[in-house]
């Protein structure tokens, strides 16, 4: 055969150029004037495809072009435009051109040397960590499993971070990376992204067991307590693991392991999910989502129906409920369920919320008598700080008498941040706003709450006006009980028959809202709907 | 402020086989281990096994009880960990105990496991001055015993 190859120089040439492609290092040749005119497989892989016509600073920015090239091989590092260090050999070729190999720099500097390490967690950099990512893919062992990626984010960490301050948050993480040091093996590499997010490269495992068990260990351990100067601190910790597969670059497994951590936080965090395959469907479509939501508000896709409410004691309207409806071009309507969370992750719940105030309040203006509009408000209106003057202004520029307004907040408002969410809801009192509990008995349904805060109204949720078993009729009877008691209006959410309307009487709730009572409707229905109705007006 | 000695009392879920021999191994590994950091520390208490459960009184200087109630947490022979008490206390209530373990001599250990048997003992029904106290008690009996 070597004979064949001396005597063939045609096969000589096609066998060397499959070598070079088969290498699973990056190859490149430059002509004398520094341009690429050849790539290999692994280099237009590792730098961005069509490389060839590019020049050797293109790729790497940091390379300067030695005044005489000599006829001396040269090693030097360079690093590319996305910060991955290699180390690179430069052999002269004849007649001006030149041979790069490269060779990612982890493989050739220790990972956890200290310039390349995390000041505060010791832990490896980002650039660092991909590098021997890329360098663990590239290895021998390519079995299908044989690493895995593990992402993750502590839950709570912000609000420690906000409430404790940054020393106690920073002391927090040295203890989270301390304890991610416990339960990882020496061949594991550890890195700190930025802020509370972690990554884990688990080398020479033989599948998802082994994963598996590191993941359930991460988030038993990280999920302990801790004592940090006398303050007892408690996260959570959320991780995503995604395997080696066949294929896979280095982003492709960092980007799964990130699709089954966004998974595992939406499926209530503190716990592990695997990537599968859909995650990223699935998140393609919320982003989408999102990007509509953002122009929904501009587009004026929105809409508010409104739903009427009784007063049992004369059973007529004394007001509604605005009820936010999204009209989208090629969606249709969007049920509420299934944008508020997405609003509600990316904040814009606040800018939607301000724009159904207002909204509201000029509708109710138009409305004969003192008839109420009911408005929701989600506790990211709360945290936003801007609820006060929000509500201010809307009823400032619609000249509704602030008792016309009443918001309607849920348990979830008074969760987090208690004393402020009640200083505000005492600040809106102050201006004569109405404050009601909303859904009643679904959440924690703590009473605690209801002895926070004198709430105006509880309504209770329709789990237990349709329920009817002996179950929900008890607690409808104690929460109204109670409510009375406390000098609190009841109103009975999901009335919708004439049957639940009568056992909504006789156990003291005061007010209903039900499709029995009236359907929402388009604001230009509105007074169609009063003119047939027997309107309770207040007589002065 | 250098002075001011804390408590730390927390029970835990033993996850240490339940085979006599190899659990007694494990908790002679413990205190060895705990006598000789905690002398080092300055730290002291008792330790108390029962049900499956570890509680335990950590007292001394608060860096050094953090430290060590960190490297207790990190321990993979329990698990569950629930904080009940962290306070600066006037004085130490196990002065002479780098950790003591109680409940085991014989007198004690039938005491015990009467209480065991009669109000099904379960350190998650106890907050931290409970078991602070029912240490205290256990940990007194032993030194009488001693004397
Ligand atoms: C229930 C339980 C109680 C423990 N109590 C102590 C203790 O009081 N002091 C201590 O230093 N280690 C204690 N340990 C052991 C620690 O978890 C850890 O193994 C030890 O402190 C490590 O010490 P080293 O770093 O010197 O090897 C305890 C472990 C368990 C499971």
């Amino acid at each position: 055969m070597k004979q064949d190859v001396r005597h063939n120089p045609e096969q000589a040439v096609t066998s060397s150029a499959r070598i070079l492609e088969s290498l699973q290092h990056p190859v490149l040749v430059l002509d004398a004037a520094g341009e690429l005119i050849y790539a290999n497989a692994t280099a237009a892989g590792s730098f961005g495809g069509w490389i060839v016509g590019l020049s050797l600073t293109d790729i790497f920015p940091d390379y300067l072009r030695s005044p005489a090239a000599g006829d001396h091989p040269t090693s030097l590092r360079l690093t590319t435009q996305k910060g991955e260090a290699f180390e690179a050999l430069l052999s002269p070729l004849g007649e001006g051109e030149t041979c790069v190999s490269l060779w990612p720099a982890a493989a050739v500097l220790d990972e956890r040397t200290p310039e390349r390490a995390d000041d505060l967690t010791g832990l490896a950099l980002r650039n660092p960590f991909m590098a021997a990512l890329d360098h663990a893919l590239a290895g021998a062992d390519n079995r299908a499993g044989s690493l895995a990626v593990l992402c993750l984010d502590l839950d709570r960490f912000k609000v420690i971070n906000d409430t404790l301050g940054h020393g106690i948050g920073d002391q927090l993480l040295k203890k989270v990376a301390d304890r991610l040091r416990t339960a990882c093996r020496r061949e594991d590499l550890i890195a700190r992204f930025g802020g509370d997010e972690f990554v884990i490269l688990q080398r020479g495992i033989t599948g998802v067991a082994d994963a598996e068990r590191l993941a359930a260990r991460l988030v038993d351990l990280i999920g302990r307590t801790y004592v940090l100067n006398g303050h007892t601190v408690n996260v959570g910790v959320s991780v995503g693991v995604a395997l080696r597969d066949a294929g896979l670059q280095s982003r492709d497994l960092l980007r799964n392991a990130d699709l089954a951590l966004y998974e595992a936080k939406r499926a209530g965090r503190g716990r592990y999910r695997f990537f599968e395959q859909g995650m990223d469907l699935q998140l393609h479509e919320r982003r989408e989502l999102e990007i509509d939501l953002r122009r929904a508000l501009a587009l004026k896709q929105f809409e508010l129906a409104y739903q009427p409410f009784l007063d049992l004691s004369t059973d007529a309207v004394i007001g509604f409920e605005a009820l936010l409806r999204w009209n989208h071009p090629v969606r249709g309507k969007v049920p509420p369920l299934s944008f508020i969370s997405v609003a509600e992750e990316n904040g814009l719940i606040v800018k939607i919320g301000e724009w159904v105030l207002m909204t509201a309040c000029m509708a109710a203006a138009s409305w004969p008598g003192d008839l109420i509009v009911a408005v929701n408000v989600s506790p990211l209106q709360f945290k936003a700080d801007t609820l006060l003057t929000t509500v201010s202004t809307a009823l400032e520029r619609s000249g509704l008498a602030p008792e016309r307004l009443e918001l309607e907040i849920t348990e979830g408002a008074l969760l987090a941040d208690t004393d402020n969410v009640l200083a505000t809801l005492h600040s809106l009192r102050a201006l004569g706003v109405k404050i009601s509990m909303d859904d009643f008995g679904t959440g924690y349904s703590s009473l605690s709450y209801l002895q926070k805060f004198p709430f105006n109204k509880i309504k209770i949720d329709r789990s237990f006006v349709s329920g009817g078993g002996a179950d929900s009729e008890a607690i409808l009877r104690a929460v109204s009980g109670l409510g009375s008691n406390l000098g609190m209006a009841i109103t009975a959410e999901g009335v919708e028959t004439a049957e639940q309307l009568g056992r909504i009487r006789e156990q003291s709730c005061t007010h209903v809202q039900g499709y029995l009572t009236g359907r929402p409707m388009a604001p230009d229905q509105v007074e169609l709907f009063l003119q047939e109705q027997p309107i309770a007006q207040v007589t002065n | 402020m250098s002075a001011s000695i804390y408590r730390l009392v927390y029970y835990s879920r033993n996850h240490v086989a339940l085979d006599e021999v190899a659990f007694a191994a494990e908790v002679d590994d413990i205190l060895a281990k705990s006598r000789a950091n905690n002398v080092r520390d300055g730290i002291t208490g008792a330790l108390m096994f029962n049900a499956g459960c570890f509680a335990q009184v950590l007292e001394g200087p608060l860096d050094v009880v953090e430290a060590a109630f960190e490297r207790i947490q990190q321990d993979e022979r329990h698990g569950e960990v629930s904080l009940l008490t962290l306070e600066p206390i006037e004085r130490r209530s196990f002065p002479n105990w780098a950790m003591g373990f109680v409940g085991m001599s014989d007198e004690t250990a039938s005491r015990f496991a009467g209480v065991a048997a009669a109000s099904g003992f379960d350190p998650a029904h106890f907050d931290g001055n409970d078991l602070h106290t029912i240490l205290r008690n256990l940990a007194l009996e032993e030194e009488r015993q001693a004397a």
